[in-house]
């Protein structure tokens, strides 16, 4: 029997907000000491009232509008109730009830939509380390700001659930509600597989694998259940509904210790916050700051870059953003500079944040096309974009500096092949090409380039000596 | 509405709180008599009321997203907790 699987994904995704959601504190803690980014309101001591972010909440904006998402005009806040040293205020504030963002899709990069369920607003709780007799608490990471996004159970492969979280973080980087650092759990997923026989009509029992932080993480995780569930279905036992971990060093999910009854959360709303109230015409407002989205890039760019060189630069923004600025005659070379020379560089993560200008890039562009540099020199040119030292001048004197400018002047070029004819040493290549010998012409070009020191165009010296070997 | 003495353990152990027997009992019989003054509003019709979430009619209160100096600092804050290690609070082993 063929088993379909089903998966839908919870994704948390930290905002880079200044402050925290409901405190004035710095929401940056990379590099901080533990407890040092902390307020009475993180510590919830008596009497503290949170202090809504209106950041969060035009940066909510951002992300639903970057998922298609409607945007609710009403919303508010809830408490989750649960007894836990990470969260000090013994529930954790979020939007179970009324969210702010609605529904929506995503598009995966092969054309199948995922449909968002909701998504809502809430605060991170704090990072424990467990010790053998102890555990330790870090209230850094309270209440930064989190949107929690809800797929619907729309996935049906593993390769799909990798390609939606990867494009979820693409979104969230491009719309800029995120730094999208994975390896720091900027963004989380968690991921409910379920199979069920092929002419089921109902979905089959699910697990949940919490936690994980890289696409490829899901992906493994996503089949292993598939093989793990379809497994006990055939030998016909069932899948029992629980959490499981996952490993990336064995490759397994396991069973967590399950409560014994389903988590009590005691939700009920928020009286500290008032409700948010959006009208039709603030959420038009913020929601034009969205700069152009993944799928804007490959419907403009999608005759000029190959598929797989786009795919690769759509994981950088700033890349994007860039071609984008530059004349769209010029994009082809300049996004080929930037798969093959840029991303190929040691120091390629540092260059993303200080691009060269559009014009620098321009430039750079036009003189290759117009075969004043040659490829090889182009792409020294480029890289020089980056060096400090020549960071600040343009394209063109850099190039001059660098003594790469090809010689293109025929009047000029013509001049130097002259002068290499009336050489005596080329006079027996001279004749052998005359008497049909073909091979010598690179002969020829070599001479000249070496009388050119090197500026000549090849391809432009060829053609001169072979009109006046004629 | 009956609490009984396994509801008091559930919600104690929900907030994590150790109760004797004694005290489940004594407690379920008051969470009876609060939950017995509250019910007196069931008897009002409010099938065409709009539920209330919050009483003072305010909406919109945000802030700026702009760090600003608090009453407490780090030192006085974990000043307040019973031990620590390097900067971070220990608690009892959760895991």
């Amino acid at each position: 029997m063929k088993y379909i699987p089903t998966i839908g994904i919870e994704c948390h995704v930290q905002l880079c907000t200044k402050t925290k959601l409901f405190s004035e504190v710095d929401n940056d803690a990379r590099g901080k000491e533990p407890n040092s980014c902390v307020s009475p309101v993180d510590y919830a001591l008596p009497g503290m009232l949170p202090r809504l972010n209106g950041e969060a909440i035009r940066l909510a904006i951002l992300a639903g509008r970057a998922m298609n998402c409607e945007i609710n005009n009403n919303s508010r806040f809830d408490r989750k109730h649960y007894f836990y040293p990470d969260s000090p205020k013994g529930y954790q504030i979020t939007q179970y009830y009324a969210p702010i963002i609605g529904s929506g899709y995503v598009e995966l990069p092969s054309g199948t939509r995922i449909k968002i369920e909701h998504a809502h607003l809430e605060g991170d709780a704090g990072k424990l380390t467990h010790f053998d007799s102890y555990s330790l608490v870090d209230l850094n990471r309270v209440d930064t700001p989190l949107i929690e996004i809800v797929s619907m159970p729309d996935i049906h492969s593993a390769k799909d659930a990798h390609d939606y979280c990867k494009e979820l973080w693409r979104l969230m980087r491009y719309a800029g509600v995120t730094y999208g650092d994975l390896y720091n759990g900027n963004m989380r997923f968690d991921v409910n597989t379920s199979v069920a026989p092929e002419d089921s009509k109902k979905l089959g029992t699910r697990t949940e694998v919490k936690n994980l932080n890289s696409f490829r993480s899901v992906e493994r995780a996503v089949e292993y259940e598939i093989a793990r569930q379809t497994k006990l279905l055939e030998a016909g036992e069932k899948v029992i509904q629980e959490t499981r971990g996952w490993s990336d060093a064995t490759g397994k999910t396991t069973g967590q210790r399950s409560k014994e009854e389903a988590k009590d959360y005691r939700y009920m709303p928020e009286p500290d916050l008032p409700p948010i109230h959006l009208t039709e015409e603030f959420v038009e407002a913020e929601s034009s700051k969205l700069p152009m989205m993944p799928a804007d890039y490959r419907t403009k760019f999608g005759g000029i870059i190959a598929n797989d060189t786009m795919e690769v630069l759509l994981d950088y923004p700033e890349l994007m953003f860039k071609l984008n600025e530059i004349d769209e005659k010029n994009v082809k070379s300049i996004s080929n500079l930037f798969a093959s020379v840029l991303l190929a560089e040691e120091k390629s993560a540092e260059y993303l944040n200080d691009l060269p200008s559009a014009k620098q890039l321009n430039d750079l562009a036009q003189m290759n096309e117009k075969k004043e540099l040659s490829s090889t020199a182009a792409k020294e040119v480029f890289l020089r974009l980056f060096d400090p030292q020549m960071r600040g001048k343009d394209t063109r004197s850099i190039a001059k500096e660098l003594g790469l400018i090809q010689e293109n002047d025929l009047d000029a070029l013509g001049a130097i092949v002259d002068t290499v004819l009336a050489k005596p040493e080329t006079k027996k290549a001279q004749d052998d090409f005359r008497a049909g010998e073909e091979k010598v012409i690179g002969f020829l070009v070599g001479q000249v380039m070496k009388e050119s020191h090197g500026k000549a165009n090849p391809s432009a010296v060829q053609e001169i000596l072979r009109k006046k070997l004629a | 509405m009956k609490v009984d003495e396994s509801t008091v353990k559930h919600l104690a152990d929900l907030s994590d709180f150790r109760l004797n027997s004694d005290e489940a009992k004594r407690l379920g019989g008051d969470l009876e008599n609060i939950i017995k003054y509250i019910s007196q509003l069931d008897e009002l019709d409010t099938s065409d009321v709009e539920p209330t979430y919050q009483v003072f009619e305010m909406e919109n209160v945000w802030r700026n997203d702009e760090i600003l100096p608090q009453d407490a600092n780090c030192e006085d804050l974990l000043n307040l907790t019973v031990e620590t290690i390097d900067n971070q609070i220990k608690v009892p082993k959760v895991l």
